[in-house]
């Protein structure tokens, strides 16, 4: 007992050593004090208090470390193997192949893919055929691709930037011509601020999560493109979906998220209502005053994508807020594209400077990427010159998107979808009478669920055999000189609900009046051949 | 205070200019000299018999004409110190680059090879500092939320207009909560001044930064109208193919010239040119796959051709550090997501070992198909993935493997062919090869290469393909011209016909012209391109097509990533990363030290522009600086980084990594830096 307690010895003087250290370092830090006051006071208390709150402590970091590693191990729905099942098992499975194959129509859709060898323009050079062709399948509304004074700005640029920016925005990525272009941009709509984004598609995807955060309350129209929809589905946010382009639907949704809202007493969230300008999948058009009132009456932000719409619409191309004589500033956030609307390349947001500023630290695309090589934000800019200055090339426009009009209405085995001043102009095969095609009167009876990106009755095409009629007329069109294209498509339930097929005219002022009526004519009688010979 | 620059730079500075020629106009009439000494000597005797020291700089070609406008441009008083060499050239060097964008350097001890060791261990042990540094740094940021907290709740009831945008107001929710912003607003406003530098030029060797001043503690940035020239150490510039003259810049003007700027639609719909196929070509080739597809934007290439080849039911194993427009493509994808610890294959081993005996959650479903996506180098920390390891685990767990080499392509592998290329590994290994041509090949976009199947899938079933827009002709001849002048080009003119017949062709790196590497690479690269990959139009400058600008470019890479990261090693800096990568990354822990250090480097004599990076880009407490090193700067330039970050980090208390009696001093690195690059990777510690 004695020999024990003496060699124990220096191990107690070692402890009680150690104890008083730990103790004097813990004085030393500050508001120890506090803490030891609190300890002790409750202590005396309460000494079953201590317990409670040691046991609490001790349940407060198992949690924490416990969301550290996933709880996924610790779950009801683990099952433990041991290591030679798990072998087993991985010697078992067989993963599917990364990819599908092509099947036999895709590879020849895609190889009649037009290639245009050389510049592009309105009368290219085609690899498919080695001919030159009308084009009205490229977006080149202005006629700004090929423009000489933006080639020589962009040489200058070359000169004196070199080509790319290496380096994001944030880490001297940032060069004085994005600032140029920024102030460009805002200047030509009349926003406080525009912010630039390398890629066009990529800015509204990048837009709508940089505001839209768990919780908040999205109102979309059901028929956005894409990139609307990616971004949505990132934001994470809660979504209601209204009519494609009816402005009634959409009050009733803002209606009844009110009427939620008020029925949970939930707080204040931040609300947006996102839609296009001119719609990407059918160029039809938002009438933009209404849409203000509404978004002003009920208090949403509204973010318009007017990526079809900016350089292409309104006396010199500023877009819906031109043609509607509205302020820019009331569209909170308005994207457009530069690459679209001014044939260089990457998009933009404009808005105020709230808005801009906060993206320039929150939008993904902008803070993750390369900003865009310099002589693109040149050719941008000398792009809004070239519009500033001489608006006629917007009157030409319109007056080819009017010629095309004026023949196609006549062709009765099709249906327009597109405003009558969309440059885009969607072409559908018109229903045979005796399918099932559903007539919007039946359907306003009862409002579609806003819950659900497919509207009540959603109406049912043959998918496969609409698209390989169009792609028929693509073809003839081709090989009598003009080329068009398919609007293009993930199909297989990869966009929210599957577009209708259609052909997609891209007018563009580069084409006289006369060339169009011709180029038009073309793809008129390729839709009467193909089409006619379908019944 | 502690901002005063120290005295002892100056010595420095003095010694340096003393050898450096006096004026521009000095060092110019030296370079004309040059120029028409070497312009006599080819014209006289027809074939370019003497062999110098440096062959691959000595063509003929004009430089001084192209030089002093971008030289003389708007330069301050520092002008002689960043834009002349400090030797001038001899008769037998002529350079064709302007030297503030790819400086001029003409040691050929000054190259290196990147190539993998087999011996050498491919994970780093990270260093970790000493306690009081953690425990200041936690303390740090503990005051700055403790001060941004309190002055919030002063702020908001005595300067409540001020808080007006984060507050409620008529109806609308604030855009930005107090809360979520509480970062942005009290933390990264105080460092703005390291952040968004607005610039002019090339980010090439050199970069002019438009000064700017705030009077009002960041929230406002006013340019002063100044101009600075900075040696560059920040961009992506990694080949050096930032240039606005030579041989790529005048393929792009002909390319202008010849398409305009726009190709006016997306691949599928009108906005397709020959000039993608042939890049494409080119770019298949150049990685070694069967196929590839070229998107607009690298950030795209991710966020939009993942989700086209994983969705429910998949499963997608992603490295903790990777990328944002990979975690944005893999949330859009809709499959499962789970993460591996950064770079640990054991960590990987038994995640894979869980869930694939699990299956899916809840219904224990077999996964349909499980994809690993890893970075080949990381963009903050500059690690090197272990793709040895992870082809292990391949053969034996089926997963698919998807490497995104942005920052590795181009920059490491002794034919600049990425990670695949550096172990000497076939990439047909790999199932996508994912890249970005924003780094080394002075462009922007990105591509993904693979499998023929599997490329004409992802055409049609990314996003890209059908919505945005195809990459505009400009940029794509940046690509093809930097990218073949890597490859080199088959029967290109005289200096490539030489190589063929010649011996000792830097195009040939690995066989023998390598010293510490002796082991034959079992994976053997395609060699030059033939000329059919290159558009008709396109006259590619001969330096270009004999492929010896483009390896002499790899190989002063190599060299200056393995010099300023065993440079700063043996200084006594914590250094992350591989030293083959170049990007370097130096520890500075606190968040007030990256404002200092970025400052103190920019105020020097000759102003040095850095990135800080700090949480929420890295963890918490590890903040820090990180360089990017260029085939552009030349070995002085590195001497000057080191020289600078061995002041400021004396004043910084920075060296918390090798131990003292291991370290060398300055001099000493300078002094050995062939030496020090040439070394075995363990001897570095000890030498
Ligand atoms: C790993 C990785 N992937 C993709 C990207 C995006 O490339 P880009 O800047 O070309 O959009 C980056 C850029 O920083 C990156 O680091």
């Amino acid at each position: 007992m004695d020999s024990a307690s003496s060699t124990l010895e220096p191990v107690f003087t070692y402890v009680a050593h150690s104890i008083s250290t730990v103790e004097q370092a813990f004085y030393r830090l500050p508001g120890s004090a506090i803490i030891e006051r609190y300890v002790r006071s409750s202590h005396q208390n309460d000494p079953g208090r201590t317990l409670l709150e040691v046991i609490l402590i001790i349940l407060v970091i198992r949690t924490l470390m416990q969301s550290r590693t996933r709880a996924d191990r610790n779950g009801k729905n683990f099952i433990e193997f041991s290591e030679k099942e798990i072998d087993e098992l991985v010697d078992e499975w067989t993963p599917e192949p990364l990819t599908q194959p092509l099947t036999p129509a895709e590879e020849a859709e895609l190889s009649a893919v037009s290639i245009v060898a050389g510049p592009n323009g309105p009368k290219p050079k085609l690899v498919n055929t080695g001919k030159t062709a009308y084009n009205l399948a490229s977006l080149n509304f202005t006629g700004l691709a090929g423009n000489e004074h933006i080639k020589q700005k962009a040489i200058e640029t070359l000169r004196k930037y070199g080509v790319g920016s290496c380096g994001p925005a944030g880490f001297y990525g940032t060069v004085d011509v994005h600032l140029e272009l920024e102030r460009d941009i805002a200047d030509f709509l009349g926003t406080e601020e525009a912010i630039l984004y390398s890629q066009g598609f990529s800015t509204i995807s990048s837009v709508i999560p940089a505001f839209c955060k768990r919780g908040d309350i999205i109102v979309a129209d059901r028929g956005v493109t894409l990139a609307i929809q990616k971004g949505i589905q990132i934001s994470r946010s809660t979504v209601r979906w209204f009519d494609h382009n009816d402005l009634r639907s959409l009050e009733e949704v803002l209606q009844s998220v009110e009427k939620e809202r008020k029925k949970k007493r939930a707080p204040l969230t931040r609300r947006f209502i996102v839609t296009e300008g001119i719609f990407e999948r059918d160029g039809a058009m938002t009438d933009l005053p209404k849409l203000i009132e509404l978004k002003t009456k009920y208090k949403y932000r509204l973010i318009l994508d007017e990526t079809f719409s900016f350089g292409s619409v309104g006396r010199t191309g500023r877009g819906l807020t031109e043609l509607y004589n509205v302020p820019a500033e009331k569209v909170d956030m308005l994207i457009g594209s530069v690459a679209i609307g001014l044939c260089a390349g990457g998009g933009f947001c404009a808005g105020s400077k709230n808005v801009v500023e906060h993206q320039r630290i929150n939008g993904p695309a902008f803070v993750f990427s390369a900003s865009m090589p310099p002589l693109l934000a040149v050719s941008g800019s000398e792009g809004i010159n070239v519009l500033r200055s001489s608006p006629s090339i917007l009157a030409s426009l319109q007056e080819n998107i009017h010629a095309a009009h004026a023949i196609l209405d006549r062709v009765d085995c099709i249906t327009i979808p597109s405003h009558s001043i969309s440059p885009i102009i969607h072409i559908y095969i018109r229903a045979p009478s005796n399918t099932l095609h559903p007539s919007t009167a039946a359907v306003s009876t009862k409002p579609s669920n806003p819950v659900s990106p497919l509207p009540r009755d959603a109406p049912q095409w043959d998918i496969e055999g609409e698209e390989k009629l169009l792609q028929e007329v693509v073809e003839e069109a081709l090989a009598q000189g003009v080329m068009i294209t398919k609007a293009k498509r993930l199909r297989g339930g990869m966009e929210i609900s599957e577009a209708r097929p259609s052909i997609r005219l891209a007018m563009t002022s580069a084409l006289t009046k006369k060339e169009t009526e011709k180029a038009v004519n073309v793809v008129k009688a390729a839709l009467v051949k193909v089409l006619s010979k379908r019944r | 205070m502690a901002l005063n620059r120290p005295s002892s730079s100056h010595s420095i500075f003095k010694k340096r200019s003393a050898q450096s020629p006096a004026s521009a106009a000095d060092y110019l009439s030296a370079l004309s000299q040059a120029d028409a000494r070497a312009r006599k000597t080819s014209s006289s005797s027809s074939s370019r018999s003497t062999p110098t020291a440096t062959p691959a700089l000595s063509f003929s070609s004009t430089t001084t004409g192209a030089s002093d406008d971008t030289l003389l441009e708007g330069d301050m008083d520092n002008s002689d110190r960043l834009s002349l060499p400090p030797v001038p050239p001899t008769s037998e060097q002529v350079f064709t680059t302007v030297h503030t964008e790819f400086g001029h350097c003409a040691n050929e001890a000054h190259r290196h090879t990147s190539q993998h060791d087999p011996n050498e261990k491919i994970r780093h042990v990270e260093r970790d500092p000493p306690y009081y540094i953690l425990i200041s740094t936690y303390i740090s940021y503990l005051i700055l939320i403790c001060l941004g907290h309190v002055r919030d709740f002063l702020g908001k009831r005595f300067h409540p207009s001020s808080y007006k945008h984060l507050m409620p107001r008529d109806g609308y929710a604030p855009l930005n909560s107090d809360f979520d912003s509480f970062y942005t607003r009290r933390l990264k406003k105080r460092i703005d001044e390291c952040f968004a530098q607005p610039v002019t030029g090339v980010a090439g060797r050199t970069i002019l930064l438009l000064d700017r001043i705030s009077p009002d503690y960041n929230h406002t940035q006013i340019p002063t109208g100044t101009r600075t020239r900075a040696l560059n150490i920040s961009s992506y510039n990694y080949l050096g193919f930032a240039q606005a003259r030579g041989g790529c810049a005048d393929a792009v003007e002909e390319s202008i010239k010849h398409y305009g700027v726009s190709t006016c639609g997306s691949r599928l719909e009108g906005g397709s040119c020959d000039l993608h196929t042939i890049g494409e070509a080119l770019v298949a080739k150049f990685v070694g796959a069967e196929d590839s597809l070229i998107s607009s934007m690298g950030f795209a290439t991710n966020s939009t051709y993942i989700p086209a080849m994983v969705g429910k039911g998949c499963l997608v194993i992603s490295d903790e550090l990777n990328h944002s427009s990979i975690r944005f493509g893999v949330r859009n994808s809709g499959a499962h997501v789970r993460m591996f610890k950064h770079n640990n294959m054991a960590n990987l081993e038994a995640l894979l070992r869980e869930v694939i005996s699990q299956g899916q959650p809840k219904s224990h479903r077999p996964w349909k198909k499980i994809l690993i996506i890893v970075e080949g180098m990381y963009s903050m920390e500059g690690t090197m993935v272990d793709l040895p390891g992870l082809l292990k685990l391949k053969k034996k767990y089926k997963f698919y493997l998807f490497v995104d080499e942005a920052h590795s392509i181009g920059a490491i592998g002794p034919h600049g062919r990425g990670v695949a290329d550096y172990f000497g590994i076939d990439p047909n290994e790999i199932d996508i090869l994912m890249g970005t041509f924003t780094k080394s090949f002075g462009a922007a976009g990105g591509y993904i290469a693979g499998k023929k199947a599997l490329i004409d899938r992802l055409r049609i079933k990314g996003y890209s393909g059908p919505y945005a827009e195809s990459m505009t002709p400009p940029v794509l001849t940046q690509i093809i011209a930097s990218m073949s002048s890597i490859m080199g080009v088959t029967g290109a003119d005289k200096p490539s016909s030489q190589i063929q017949n010649g011996h000792a062709s830097p195009l040939r790196i690995g066989n023998g012209s390598s010293s510490t590497i002796n082991e034959e690479p079992e994976y053997h690269h395609p060699g030059p391109i033939p000329p059919k990959y290159l558009p008709s139009w396109l006259n590619l400058a001969p330096e270009l097509a004999s492929g010896l600008e483009g390896s002499l470019r790899l190989r002063r890479l190599a060299f200056n990533s393995y010099y300023l990261h065993r440079g700063l090693h043996k200084l006594g800096f914590i250094i992350y990363g591989h030293p083959s990568s170049p990007i370097v990354p130096l520890l500075l822990f606190h968040p007030a030290k990256m404002l200092m250090f970025h400052r103190m480097m920019k105020d020097r004599e000759v102003p040095i522009v850095t990135v800080v990076v700090g949480y929420p880009a890295t963890p918490l407490i590890t903040g820090r600086v990180r360089f990017c090193v260029s085939a552009a700067h030349t070995k002085e330039d590195v001497d000057e980084v080191l020289r600078a970050c061995d002041e400021v980090g004396d004043v910084m208390d920075l060296k918390h990594g090798l131990g003292r009696g291991k370290r060398w001093d300055i001099e000493e690195v300078v002094k050995r830096a062939v030496e020090l690059v040439n070394m075995k990777q363990e001897d570095v510690d000890d030498a």
